[in-house]
């Protein structure tokens, strides 16, 4: 069945079969990848695919399903899943189907080019890429791979309101990893990622450059002995922490008491270094949208100022709990039940770059990649144990490689301890940015 | 699920620019999910997954298309999509058909599609309540429990056409200890291919919710683990992640192929210390790794990777094959249609030895003895692997002291599995999804307790 077709009949049917409002989430999602291997197109992938999740009152309670498929045993699904996931809901502070606003702020957003990209485009690309990667530093022996992707995906949201809100967004990545040999055998591998919404910035040898530069430079990392050491995190390092600990500035966890700063609003919980921003309406953020999964209006706002904190993200139960207003941060997938989100969440950027940084700190490390985040971060104690990479910083300098350390801490601590706020702001293709950032010391082991 | 004219039609399609062999894969999937939180059942949630992919090989390249459309034509347009990306390569014939159904029913015995949502509820009910009973310290519990039935059609053009159903059901506990201003976390999450008498046959909710509970209060009364170089015994069942990350996606078509594992090449040489035999199982009845195909449409096989410390086999799929020239193993694994399948662990773990647990402590003089292992991730292009270890004690001169909180434990696969110097008895397995380019998939990780003479630990102290 065409999509609309399927909406109109299955909110007719919803409301036919007895639930008093309805709601729906559609997402669609197209895509194209291909990756170079061994210096030959190795894998190459097209997709097309949509979700669409069904949320609606029944009996006064709200219940929720979802579908891949448009058919007319998905109708019956979708409507008898919403009525059971309903009737067993204890859910003490009950959810409402949000009618809609009547005004949405606008998202300033480029255009992009994608369309007029072709799949020979983007094979040239691919191997163009990979070619230069190979081709930039005799110490790199393989390419481990060279990867293009792009996608575009659609976003609906209809009620039995009349809402209707739709959200399109297209953007490329591109990404190698390169090897190289130590004189011990061991390997020093690097990584690069660039990303954005129009193709005629992908700049293959800025990305090679980069990628055989990481990787060398990797030749002489040794780990370094255990103790407490001064540290910076890299930006991209730093994205990957605030990316996994995000969930604590979730109101939804907060009340569930799965974040310390339940009931922190209005306190100091960072240095006064730290401004933390979550700006759905930013120029072409990577989360940009006038609208939440809600069909609340977006808005800019402070989560942190100057190390107070000043709000939680929230969506509208959370508010309702607390009575507070939304913070317009109602997020979900089309399979999923309806949570609570970040957009574009940063740190604003402070004045120093790196190098300043680096020689305000005089001796110490800088963590430039952290791994494992999924199993060595505890987003609930705020604990981290991480397997690190980076360079030791010398008299201010950038001095030899590390590898084989951990970095060990905790993220409410962390925040508390902020030296200061670097310059270099970096969304690494995602709505979280960082810019590097002087975390004071941390436990280090290798 | 397809009509057999249609698969045919279909693949020919694919084929007919040159591709030398091509695929369907259509799947039909039913989740259920409910989740309680704050002692109340927040969300009930079902889902279906229904799409399908073609895919299209040309010597060693691979091309990959799906789509949500399996209709006779949507079907037909990935072909073409598929086929438009060869220009030329040698091409084959289909081979007709020989159908049949890899599914066996009576391995599940109440299926969770025919269980009503308020059952599994009450199952979330006893764990909560067990949980929060087992100490004043646990301020929440979560409790999930999931249920899965994946209906597959697999066909290909050298003949199979073949049908199974796969059927998960899991529970997860996690709780939290928290005395204010500190909050540590417990979990367990059983699970296995199987129906709703999971319960009645081998998990009991409340015995879950207490070794959350106990993980979770015993961390939030311990210090912070001391970091550095040291001896390490890995108790058993989960900590055979160990072995999966170390060593386990380094033995997978997806890194030896290319020659970027640390074990390419390495067939017939000793890899690990001679006390470690380790195997990969898909064939284990009702495990949570187990498949009857894989998702090729392959028979899955119960595989010897390493016999006392000899590498002797990789898992491979059928394009791993073609790259590496050697038979596949029925190790072709994906989250979806959503995904291209690849080389993947099924029931993976270390075998039995003879040591004795004790005496593995008593004479590991100072180090770190851990009792539950978390998750864990490997950078395949170093071998470096990470591991959490979510409840560790300190031992000082052969004797457990206390319990230690944040500690991680690192290293390079090859070097570790060298430095096993003692294996026990008592092989467990633990329930674990694995992530890697063909999606998140279930899998078994197991082994008894070993001892690893040195590895980094990573600590906060």
């Amino acid at each position: 069945m065409d999509k609309n077709a399927f909406v109109e009949q299955l909110l007719l049917r919803a409301k036919e079969s007895g639930l008093d409002t309805a709601e729906v989430f559609c997402s669609e999602k197209e895509a194209f990848s291909v990756m170079a291997r061994s210096g030959d197109i190795s894998d190459y992938q097209v997709s097309s695919s949509m979700g669409l999740g069904l949320r609606g009152t029944y009996k006064g309670k709200m219940g929720m399903s979802s579908t891949q498929a448009l058919d007319e045993a998905a109708i019956q699904q979708l409507i008898e899943g919403v009525k059971e996931s309903a009737e067993l809901s204890e859910s003490a502070e009950q959810d409402e189907i949000f009618p809609g606003e009547a005004n949405y702020p606008a998202v300033e957003t480029s255009e992009s080019d994608l369309d007029s990209v072709t799949a020979e485009d983007k094979l040239a690309a691919v191997m163009n890429l990979s070619e230069a990667t190979a081709s930039q530093d005799k110490r790199v022996d393989q390419v481990m791979y060279a990867f293009i992707s792009t996608t575009k995906q659609t976003l609906l949201l209809r009620n039995s309101f009349g809402l209707n809100l739709t959200a399109t967004d297209q953007a490329w990545s591109a990404l190698t990893s390169a090897i190289a040999t130590r004189e011990n055998g061991t390997k020093a591998n690097g990584a690069y990622m660039d990303c954005g919404r129009k193709f005629s910035d992908f700049d293959a040898e800025k990305i090679a450059k980069e990628t055989a530069d990481r990787t060398v430079k990797q030749l002489d990392a040794a780990p370094v002995p255990a103790g407490t050491y001064r540290v910076i995190f890299f930006n991209e390092a730093l994205c990957e922490m605030l990316a996994t600990f995000s969930g604590m500035f979730s109101a939804e966890n907060a009340q569930q008491g799965l974040s310390l700063l339940a009931g922190k609003e209005g306190e100091t919980v960072a240095s006064t270094a730290v401004t933390l921003m979550d700006d759905p309406l930013l120029k072409d953020g990577f989360a940009s949208c006038s609208f939440d999964a809600e069909g609340s209006a977006s808005r800019t706002k402070a989560v942190i100022e100057n190390g107070v904190l000043k709000t939680l993200l929230h969506n509208r139960k959370t508010a309702r709990k607390q009575g507070v207003e939304t913070t317009g941060n109602a997020a979900r997938s089309y399979a999923s039940g309806m949570t609570v989100a970040p957009t574009n969440l940063f740190f604003k950027p402070g004045e120093a770059s790196l190098e300043e940084l680096m020689a305000n700190m005089g001796d110490g490390i800088v963590i430039t990649d952290v791994s494992g985040l999924h199993a060595g971060a505890n987003v609930i104690s705020g604990d981290f144990s991480l397997i690190s990479g980076g360079y030791m910083v010398e008299g201010g300098k950038r001095g030899r490689s590390v590898e084989q350390i951990t970095v060990a801490g905790n993220f409410y601590k962390l925040l508390e301890n902020i030296r200061a706020v670097g310059n270099d702001l970096l969304f690494p293709g995602v709505g979280i940015g960082c810019p590097s950032i002087d975390v004071g010391t941390l436990v280090i082991s290798g | 699920m397809l009509d057999q004219n249609i698969a045919r039609e279909v693949l020919a399609e694919a084929v007919h620019t040159g591709g030398d062999f091509a695929e369907i894969f259509m799947e039909d999937r039913i989740n259920h999910n409910l989740s309680l939180r704050s002692g109340e059942l927040e969300q009930v949630n079902s889902q279906r997954l229904h799409g399908a992919g073609v895919r299209v090989f040309n010597g060693t390249k691979a091309i990959y298309v799906y789509t949500n459309d399996t209709s006779r034509e949507g079907l037909l347009r990935c072909a073409e999509q598929a086929a438009a990306a060869i220009r030329s390569g040698k091409g084959t014939s289909p081979v007709g058909f020989s159908s049949w159904s890899a599914a066996r029913p009576e391995e599940i015995r109440r299926m969770p599609t025919d269980v009503k949502a308020a059952a599994k509820a009450e199952k979330l009910r006893a764990a909560d309540a067990a949980a929060r009973q087992y100490s004043p310290e646990i301020k929440q519990v979560i409790c999930d429990y999931s249920d899965s039935v994946q209906d597959v059609l697999i066909a290909n053009t050298e003949g199979v056409f073949v049908t199974d159903q796969r059927v998960y059901s899991r529970l997860r506990v996690s709780a939290v200890a928290s005395n204010g201003s500190e909050n540590q976390s417990g979990s367990d999450s059983p699970g296995a291919s199987m129906g709703f008498e999971l319960f009645d046959e081998r998990v009991d909710p409340e015995r879950s919710a207490r070794i959350a509970a106990d993980t979770a209060v015993t961390m939030l009364h311990a210090p912070a683990c001391p970091a550095g170089v040291m001896p390490v015994c890995i108790d058993n069942g989960f900590g055979g992640v160990i072995f999966h990350e170390a060593c386990g996606h380094a033995l997978e078509a997806t890194s030896v192929a290319f020659g970027t594992s640390v074990f390419s090449g390495k067939l017939g040489q000793q890899i690990a210390s001679p006390l470690v035999t380790a195997v990969d199982d898909g064939t284990i009845m009702n495990e949570w790794g187990s498949l009857h195909v894989d998702d090729e449409g392959m028979p899955t096989t119960k595989l010897v990777l390493i016999k006392n410390g000899i590498l002797t086999n990789y898992m491979i799929d059928k394009l791993g094959g073609r790259r590496m020239n050697m038979a596949p193993t029925g190790s072709g694994r994906r989250q979806s249609y959503a995904f291209a399948p690849t080389s993947r662990m099924r029931n993976t773990y270390i075998a039995a030895g003879n040591d004795d647990n004790d005496e593995m402590i008593a004479t590991m003089g100072d180090g770190l003895y851990a009792k539950k292992m978390g998750g864990g991730s490997v950078n395949p292009a170093t071998g470096e692997f990470n591991f959490a270890v979510n409840e560790g004690y300190l031992v000082k001169d052969g004797k457990i002291v206390h319990p230690v909180r944040g500690a991680s434990l690192i290293g390079r696969g090859n070097e570790i599995l060298m430095r096993v110097d003692r294996v026990g008895r008592n092989m467990t397995m633990a329930q674990g999804m694995c992530g890697s380019i063909s999606g998140s998939i279930p899998t078994n990780v197991g082994e008894p307790m070993i001892r690893v003479t040195s590895i980094t630990v990573g600590g906060g102290k």
